[in-house]
């Protein structure tokens, strides 16, 4: 294969959202296999903007506290307040949480 | 992520089936005999007051309880008033404000319940829900309140610890899906049974019941455990889990149809999973605790490991703690703000509670969930002297002994709670420790 050939190649199998085998193709296999591993980076800005939205929406549930109370216990329909209103905290404050753990250096034991 | 999707869609699948289940047999939720509303009028001379009900604004004219005054009548608030049926026709019980003012120390006391009850749950896959209602009603939380707006915070902590946990290649999610389904039923069991003694005995009989329960499952089910992890902890080579005897008979079972489990490595008939899962849902209509039978169920009779049952409970959890906040959310009880601020802490605590799992061997998880189950017994069996006095099959207590018991059972929870906490903190520093001292190694070795 010319460099250009393998190039495009590596380029395909990037875009295809296969990585690993992209770099092999363009560093060679045994190219990594004296460095040293690498950290992954920390998530710092991906922490701070969950960070920010999770905090503004607790500021605005406070702000409005009365009319959260009034509305979310409804009942009926308004069931769908409460609910929804916790599942999108665990889709922002749970990988807050999980970023921010990150940050901290607290991390999954790697197999 | 398709699985997750897959496990909400089963949740909400199953959600509309489990809602008329429980419409058949009376809902889970909320008692039919209370009203909820505002006070607008309170006529002292008269002992009555004036009444709005919140879903149809149609008015009425209650009598104030025997012990009622009226300065327990907040004007204006959103109050729940418990009819007393038997002292006669719209005599009020029990008048109580629903949802509380919030101040900066109930802030602080929630988030810090919140922490420390996902890290429990992260790391034995139960065990917020024993400790966070009681702890909200003793901030002043009617019990209803208290009870719906823990449901509420409960699916999405578990919703976040089982993905965690599926992530680390821990959660079986099938044989989660498999044990909620039929958790489900049981819990309808369970809230028959519950009916039939408060039928029976009333509200002292009930708490009887449930705090029996709750001592026999936990002593038990936690003695077995706590020994078991004992055993594994002397043996040197403990680093896996071995199939109890029970699991490996069960799994002999040739009975169609045979399922296999993949993540918890486990081919076993479906028959099988169905007294743990039916038991799971019957102790969660109780104790609110299922995980209490899940978890020791998935690991003695299904046969997985430790860590594979706590993180699959957390699938149970998810489905079970969705169904049960739509019902409680359709009556209108669950505070969402006291929802949140747990919740604030919880999601955080569940996934330090989950990669702690990572680091400790197998006996850690069921040294944690034996110690807490025993502890907690304590502090549920120092109930039951109250309970068989209110019923009368015992002597009235002394008011030095019922104040000593209620201090035995607050700061045996506590201790459950501070035990818990350090085992799994502690245990999760040390692996982290060598963990790295190891990484280390590896690098050093790597540059030479």
């Amino acid at each position: 294969m010319t460099t250009f050939d393998k190039n495009m190649a590596a380029v395909a199998f990037a875009e295809a959202g296969d990585h690993q085998t992209a770099k092999e193709m363009l560093g060679g296999k045994n190219s990594n296999a004296n460095k040293v591993p690498e950290a992954a980076p920390k998530p710092y800005l991906k922490t701070l903007v969950l960070g920010a939205i999770s905090l503004s929406a607790y500021v605005l549930l406070f702000k409005n506290e009365a009319w959260v109370m009034e509305t979310f216990t409804k009942g009926g329909i308004y069931t769908l307040f409460p609910v929804l209103a916790a599942f999108f905290f665990s889709f922002v404050h749970g990988p807050f949480g999980s970023d921010l753990l990150r940050c901290l250096g607290l991390e999954a034991k790697k197999k | 992520m398709k699985k997750l999707l897959m496990l909400i869609l089963a949740a909400l699948f199953l959600m509309p089936l489990a809602a008329t289940t429980a419409a058949a047999a009376g809902g889970a939720g909320p008692d039919k005999d209370m009203l909820k509303g505002l006070i607008t009028q309170v006529d002292e001379a008269n002992r009555t007051f004036t009444f709005v009900r919140d879903s149809d604004s149609k008015v009425f004219t209650f009598t104030f309880g025997a012990k009622m005054e009226a300065k327990d009548l907040p004007l204006g608030k959103k109050v729940m008033i418990n009819l007393d049926k038997k002292a006669g026709e719209g005599v009020a019980k029990s008048v109580d404000r629903m949802f509380l003012d919030m101040s900066l120390k109930t802030v602080i006391a929630l988030m810090v319940i919140g922490l420390i009850g996902g890290l429990l749950s992260g790391f034995i896959g139960s065990g917020g829900a024993f400790v966070l209602t009681p702890a909200m009603m003793s901030l002043g939380v009617p019990g209803a309140v208290a009870v719906a707006s823990n449901m509420c915070h409960k699916f999405p902590k578990a919703l976040v610890g089982a993905y965690k946990r599926y992530k680390y290649g821990q959660a079986d999610i099938k044989l989660g899906l498999v044990m909620a389904a039929t958790a489900i039923v049981g819990v309808q069991i369970g809230i028959q049974i519950q009916k039939a003694i408060l039928h029976a005995w009333g509200n002292a009989g009930s708490n009887l019941y449930v705090s029996v329960v709750f001592v026999a499952v936990l002593v038990l089910v936690g003695g077995y455990v706590f020994r078991d992890a004992q055993k594994l902890a002397k043996k040197k080579d403990a680093t896996g889990h071995e199939i109890s005897p029970l699991a490996a008979a069960m799994q002999k079972i040739q009975l169609p149809p045979m399922m296999h489990f993949k993540t918890a490595n486990v081919r076993i008939s479906a028959w099988v999973t169905v007294p743990v899962g039916l038991l799971t849902g019957m102790l969660a209509a109780t104790i609110a605790v299922g995980g209490f039978i899940g978890v020791p169920g998935m690991i003695y009779v299904v046969g997985a490991s430790a860590v594979v049952a706590s993180a699959t409970e957390l699938v149970i959890a998810f489905v079970m703690g969705f169904w049960g906040s739509v019902q409680w959310g359709l009556a209108g009880l669950i505070d969402i703000r006291l929802t949140l601020l747990i919740l604030s802490t919880s999601l955080i605590g569940v996934q330090l509670g989950a990669l702690g799992t990572t680091y400790v061997k197998d006996y850690v998880i069921k040294i944690v969930m034996g110690s807490v189950m025993l502890i907690v017994a304590v502090s549920r069996g120092a109930k039951i002297p109250g309970y068989l006095a209110d019923l009368g099959w015992q002597a009235e207590l002394t008011p030095q002994t019922a104040a000593l018991l209620e201090a035995v059972s607050f700061w045996a929870l506590v201790a459950a709670l501070a035990t818990a906490g350090i085992i799994i903190s502690a245990a999760m520093f040390k692996g982290m420790m060598s963990h790295r001292a190891e990484e280390q190694r590896t690098l050093a070795a790597a540059r030479e």
